[in-house]
């Protein structure tokens, strides 16, 4: 029953975390363990997608989306965020690219900022699970296949049918209209004659 | 079926409005949807519903209303029902808006006192827990003997809170207190409630309070103090090594532990939209009851 | 030799300076100290608990309590009468004062406490005689309102009647 802290305002996550941290096994500490994930998240802005072990990129993805989220929350001219951004990219000259590129990307956004996915083991090798973390809206092709485009999806064969029921209905529409022009054009002009007239 | 669990699905229905609240009502379903509909029509009638807006002073004001962060001990139903008797409670009894470093009078009663009620004046100088649980601790010392009282802020035998003096310190919680000189501690239990001029922010006493030489009670040098005066003159130079040593510097950018440690903004402003209404006709309610009772009929001279 | 013997006499003081809580120590107590050795030296803070050998601090005016703490020998628990052998508040204890053995009742703790009982600075002692009248005629600190009833209670079990301890009370809290 402890009282929330209430001097800090923070975003909600747009990803589930778990409740509790991995020390993520160091032999200098709490210290060493965010100099671990400072090289993840720094690695992460700068390449835009890496492999890695799962551990350890589930833990650095939680600070890489609040490293965004507070970056576009308070923006460049906020002392504290920039000292956030100082220590978190090892990089000088990512403090740039997350403020003048990540940060318009994601402004608008109402879903995470990275993604992650499971990836396949060496085998034979480490028995440690892996995983790829990439920002979302990243320049490189995908990595899931795109489905939506598949022919025997439930949706795709409806819209196909529907698709052909219509084109079949305006084919239909033109047969009668043509029909119908060509059986009755002195009708017409007899009409427009009158209407001269 | 017991009619005191209705009565509650019932208002929780009428209140809430978060889905993952499951109401368990006892009425048969056709009759539960022909309820349901007709609040369906209010709500597509009065189609912009305007959300309160919450001033950005509540979660100071009010923490308690705010949640355990700790994800395992958290309820949604519970915190729910809480805040409901929370503010139930707030009907009864005026809890004012106080901090740590504020000087109260509490008036509770008591079975063992003579008069059957006992009141403690002293200064908060911790605040604890939330919800229903949240409570305060006074200190005071009164005949040149240091008294600590434990008070749970919304506990029933409370008859009356009262402020007599609403500042804040400069640090979280003033535990400091214990060891420090007992006139750092000392308030006066005929002390009048000074008033503050409304819309003014709540002043910040940056007193530095003097210790008494070790033995003290904790390491105090080892929890960066703004408000001591004299923490150097006591501790010698392996204290100042030990106390670096147990710093730690990089808990500033632990930005996924001050989020651990938080309610994210997107919550807080649901739960306080959901208490904002009644809290503020209290607070309204309050202030007119004060003005008049300080209105004072003037005397007819002779 | 000497500068050994000068050490220990510092350090002695000093600790004697800390029991009696007074700024001065007097050369009379320093010489006392010396002979008594490494007893009154106290390097960690007093226990919270009422346990054998607990120091407490006695609040009434008796004679016997007020030279103790005037010396800055407060008297050290010998004996809890409960059967949990740590005592709470209003509970009965025997004390060694002054090479004397008396009994005393609690009448505030360092403890935790419950809720909106006061919990005080001090380990307060009452000197009390086998009757359970108070040696003292007047208790110069506040204590809480809880011991009415408990004394009371205590007072019908057992025989001795504790009540005179409250009349000499100064004030509740």
């Amino acid at each position: 029953m402890n009282q929330a802290e209430v001097s800090k305002l923070i975003s909600q996550l747009r990803i589930t975390m778990r409740p509790n941290k991995r020390h993520l096994k160091n032999s200098e500490g709490p210290e060493g363990r965010l100099l671990k994930l400072r090289k993840t998240v720094t690695a992460l802005v700068k390449h835009e997608r890496i492999e890695l072990f799962y551990n350890r990129a589930d833990e650095a993805r939680g600070y890489a989306e609040l490293l965004i989220s507070n970056a576009i929350r308070y923006g460049d001219r906020h002392k504290a965020t920039m000292e956030l951004a100082d220590y978190w990219l090892l990089e000088k000259q990512l403090v740039h690219k997350l403020f003048k590129v990540l940060v318009p990307r994601y402004e608008n956004f109402s879903s995470s900022y990275t993604r992650m996915l499971k990836a396949p083991r060496d085998y034979p090798g480490i028995y440690y699970k892996k995983s790829v973390l990439e920002f979302r809206g990243n320049p490189f092709p995908a990595l899931v296949p795109d489905y939506t485009q598949n022919r025997n999806l439930l949706h795709n064969v409806l819209l196909d049918e529907a698709r052909k029921e219509f084109r079949r209905e305006q084919l239909a529409k033109m047969a009668n209209k043509f029909a119908a022009e060509t059986a009755a054009p002195p009708a017409l002009a007899t009409q427009e004659n009158d209407a001269g007239n | 079926m017991n009619v005191n669990a209705r009565v509650l699905s019932n208002r929780l229905a009428q209140q809430c409005s978060l889905k993952r609240i499951v109401t368990f009502s006892t009425k048969p379903t056709q009759q539960a949807a022909a309820v349901a509909v007709p609040q369906q029509k209010d709500a597509a009638n009065s189609a912009p519903v305007r959300k309160p807006i919450v001033p950005a002073h509540y979660r100071f004001v009010y923490p308690e209303f705010l949640p355990d962060p700790k994800v395992e001990w958290r309820n949604t139903v519970r915190e729910k029902l809480e805040r409901l008797d929370m503010l139930d409670r707030r009907r009864q009894i005026e809890l004012p808006e106080f901090y740590v470093g504020s000087i109260l009078a509490v008036t509770s009663s008591d079975p063992h006192a003579a008069g059957k009620i006992s009141r403690f004046v002293g200064i908060c100088i911790h605040r604890e827990r939330c919800g229903l649980r949240a409570r305060f601790i006074l200190r005071n010392v009164i005949d040149h003997q240091g008294i600590e009282v434990v008070y749970e802020l919304y506990d029933p035998t409370i008859q009356k809170v009262e402020v007599l003096r609403l500042e804040k310190r400069v640090d979280d919680s003033l535990f400091y207190l214990r060891d420090a000189l007992p006139e750092f501690s000392t308030f006066d239990e005929q002390m009048e409630p000074e008033t503050l001029e409304e819309g003014t922010p709540v002043p910040i006493n940056d007193i530095k309070v003097v210790l008494r030489p070790r033995p003290w009670l904790e390491r105090w040098e080892r929890q960066n103090l703004l408000g001591v005066a004299n923490i150097d003159q006591y501790i010698k130079d392996k204290h100042r090594k030990s106390a670096e040593k147990v710093q730690k510097p990089w808990e500033k950018y632990d930005m996924m532990k001050h989020y651990r440690a938080t309610i994210p903004e997107e919550e807080q402003k649901e739960i306080f939209a959901e208490v904002h209404t009644e809290l503020h006709t209290l607070e309204l309610q309050r202030k007119r009851n004060k003005r008049k009772r300080s209105f004072v009929k003037p005397k007819q001279l002779a | 030799m000497s500068q050994i013997l000068l050490r220990n006499i510092k350090r002695v003081g000093n600790a004697g300076a800390l029991l009696t809580h007074s700024s001065v120590a007097s050369p009379l107590t320093v010489a006392a100290a010396v002979g008594i050795s490494h007893q009154q030296l106290h390097t960690t803070p007093a226990c919270c608990e009422i346990r054998k050998l607990a120091r407490l601090r006695v609040v009434d005016n008796s004679d016997l309590g007020k030279r103790a703490m005037a010396e800055g020998r407060p008297p050290r628990c010998i004996h809890v009468y409960n059967k949990r052998g740590v005592g709470l508040i209003g509970d009965k204890v025997l004390v060694a004062i002054k090479g004397q053995m008396k009994k005393g009742i609690l009448v505030g703790l360092k403890q935790k406490q419950r809720l909106k009982q006061p919990q005080f600075d001090s380990n307060n002692l009452v000197l009390i005689d086998d009757n359970g009248s108070p040696l003292g005629t007047r208790i110069h600190v506040p204590i809480p309102t809880v011991l009415r009833t408990i004394l009371k209670e205590k007072t019908l079990a057992k025989g001795a009647d504790y009540t005179k301890v409250l009349a000499i009370a100064s004030r509740y809290v």
